[in-house]
C-alpha cells in the first residue's frame, strides 16, 4: 500500500500533475509541505506587527492607510497558507495563537525592528521582493494544487508592496539630505539581511527534498541570484549604494558572506566573517523584536479566551 | 471588557462555517474560485470575503457555504 503510494506520487511528480489530496501523498512529502507552507504563513504572519509598528511613523494620513492596506494583503496571505494547512490536519488556532514566539519559523530580518517609515518602504521593496522571488517560484513550480492557485493572489499584491516601496524610495532619495542619509543606513543594514534570508549556500546544502517534491523549482543560491538581479539596478538606479556588482552573468557580494551582524546596533562587521553554524545560532535565538510581534496577535486571543 | 469575556472566542470552531469565495473578472469569464473565508453568519462572510479577496476589480462575487457544495469525484479519490 505504501509503496503503491510512493509510486503514485512520483508518476504523477514525473508527469508535471499537480497533487491535489492527501491521499495522494506520502507521508514525506506531506510532511515537506507542510513545513514549507508553515515558513510561508509564519513569514506573511509576522510582516504584519513588524509593518504596523513602522506604519504608524507614516509621514501622511495617506501613506498610513497605504501601510494598512499593506498589513491587510499580509494578514489574508497568512490566511491562505494556514486555511491549507488546515486542511491538511494541522491546527490554525494552535499554529497562531497558542505557539511559542520562538518556534515561528519566519526570517530573522524581521526580528530587528522596523523603526521609521524610511525603513518601512526598504523593506517593501528589498523583503517583498524576497518574497516575490520565494514565492514566484512556488507559484510556477509547486507540485500541490491549492497552494499554487492560492498564490495567484499573493503574487499581484506582492508585486503592488514592492512597487510601493521602490516609488517611496526612489522619492526620498530625490529628496536628497538626511532623508537619502538615512535611507543609505536602512539599506546598508537591510540589504545583507535579505541575502541571508535566502539560506544557506547551495554548496553548504546537499541536498532539498523540496526540490525532489517539486515544492519550490529554484535553489537558495539561484533564488539568491534572482533577488541581486533585480535589486541592485534599482539601488544604482536611485543613486543609493548597493554592496554588491556583477561579474559576467552572476551578482557578487562585496563583502564576507556571512558576516557578524549586531541586531541592536543594526550594523554588520564584515571585517569578522563568521561561519554558518553562527548565523544559524543567531537565527535559532531569534532577534530583539520577536516576542514583542507575536504578542501582538496572541494577545486578544487569551483575553477573550472563555475559561474552562 | 467583563462581558466580552464570557464570549467563546470561535474564529475556527463549532459556531463558525467555512464559505468557498468564487469570483470573476470580465463577462467572458467564467466564476472560478479564489479563496474561502470563516465566519459566524452569512453578513460577516460577505463582509470579509470582500475585504479579503480585494485584488481584483471582480465583476461578479459569490459566497457558498462549504457543506452546501456536494462532490461527485476529485483527483485523488476512487474514480466514479
Ligand atoms: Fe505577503
Ligand atoms: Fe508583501
Amino acid at each position: 500500500m505504501e509503496a503503491s503510494n510512493s509510486a503514485r506520487l512520483d508518476t504523477l511528480l514525473k508527469r508535471g500533475e499537480l497533487i491535489e489530496s492527501m491521499s495522494e501523498m506520502t507521508p514525506d512529502y506531506l510532511k515537506e509541505l507542510k513545513h514549507t507552507l508553515i515558513v510561508s504563513g509564519d513569514t506573511e504572519l509576522i510582516s504584519a506587527p513588524a509593518y504596523y509598528l513602522a506604519a504608524k511613523k507614516a509621514p501622511s494620513v495617506n501613506a498610513f492607510m497605504t501601510g494598512i492596506a499593506i498589513i491587510q494583503d499580509e494578514l489574508a496571505h497568512a490566511h491562505i497558507a494556514y486555511h491549507i494547512l488546515e486542511e491538511l490536519g494541522e491546527s490554525q488556532e494552535y499554529l497562531i495563537f497558542k505557539r511559542d514566539p520562538k518556534d515561528f519559523r519566519y526570517p530573522y530580518a524581521f526580528d530587528v525592528p522596523l523603526e521609521s517609515w524610511t525603513e518601512l518602504v526598504t523593506a517593501n521593496a528589498l523583503y517583498d521582493q524576497a518574497g516575490f522571488n520565494l514565492l514566484g517560484d512556488i507559484h510556477e513550480q509547486c507540485s500541490y494544487g491549492p497552494w499554487k492557485r492560492g498564490l495567484v493572489k499573493v503574487m499581484a499584491e506582492e508585486n503592488f508592496h514592492l512597487r510601493n516601496g521602490r516609488n517611496w524610495m526612489k522619492r526620498i532619495s530625490q529628496a536628497g539630505g538626511a532623508a537619502k542619509d538615512e535611507l543609505q543606513q536602512a539599506v546598508d543594514w537591510m540589504f545583507p539581511l535579505t541575502v541571508e534570508w535566502f539560506g544557506l549556500p547551495d554548496n553548504l546544502k546537499q541536498h532539498s527534498a523540496q526540490l525532489d517534491y517539486r515544492l519550490k523549482g529554484l535553489t537558495n543560491d539561484q533564488l539568491r541570484q534572482a533577488w541581486l538581479s533585480t535589486v541592485v539596478p534599482f539601488l544604482d538606479s536611485i543613486g543609493i549604494n548597493a554592496p554588491a556588482h556583477q561579474e559576467g552573468n552572476a551578482w557578487v557580494l562585496n563583502y564576507p558572506f556571512p558576516s557578524t551582524f549586531d541586531a541592536d546596533d543594526k550594523r554588520w562587521d564584515f571585517n569578522d566573517p563568521c561561519t554558518w553554524d553562527d548565523v544559524l545560532s543567531r537565527w535559532r535565538a531569534r532577534g530583539p523584536r520577536n516576542a514583542e510581534m507575536v504578542a501582538l496577535f496572541q494577545e486578544s486571543f487569551h483575553k477573550f479566551q472563555v475559561r474552562a | 471588557m467583563g462581558a466580552f469575556r464570557l464570549m467563546p472566542f470561535t474564529r475556527v470552531h463549532q459556531n463558525v462555517r467555512e464559505y468557498e469565495v468564487f469570483a470573476r473578472k470580465a463577462r467572458v469569464d467564467s466564476l472560478r474560485q479564489v479563496g474561502s473565508v470563516v465566519a459566524p453568519d452569512d453578513d460577516l462572510a460577505r463582509a470579509y470575503a470582500r475585504a479579503t479577496y480585494d485584488e481584483e476589480r471582480w465583476i461578479e462575487m459569490v459566497i457558498v457555504p462549504k457543506e452546501s457544495m456536494i462532490s461527485l469525484w476529485a483527483p485523488g479519490e476512487d474514480e466514479p
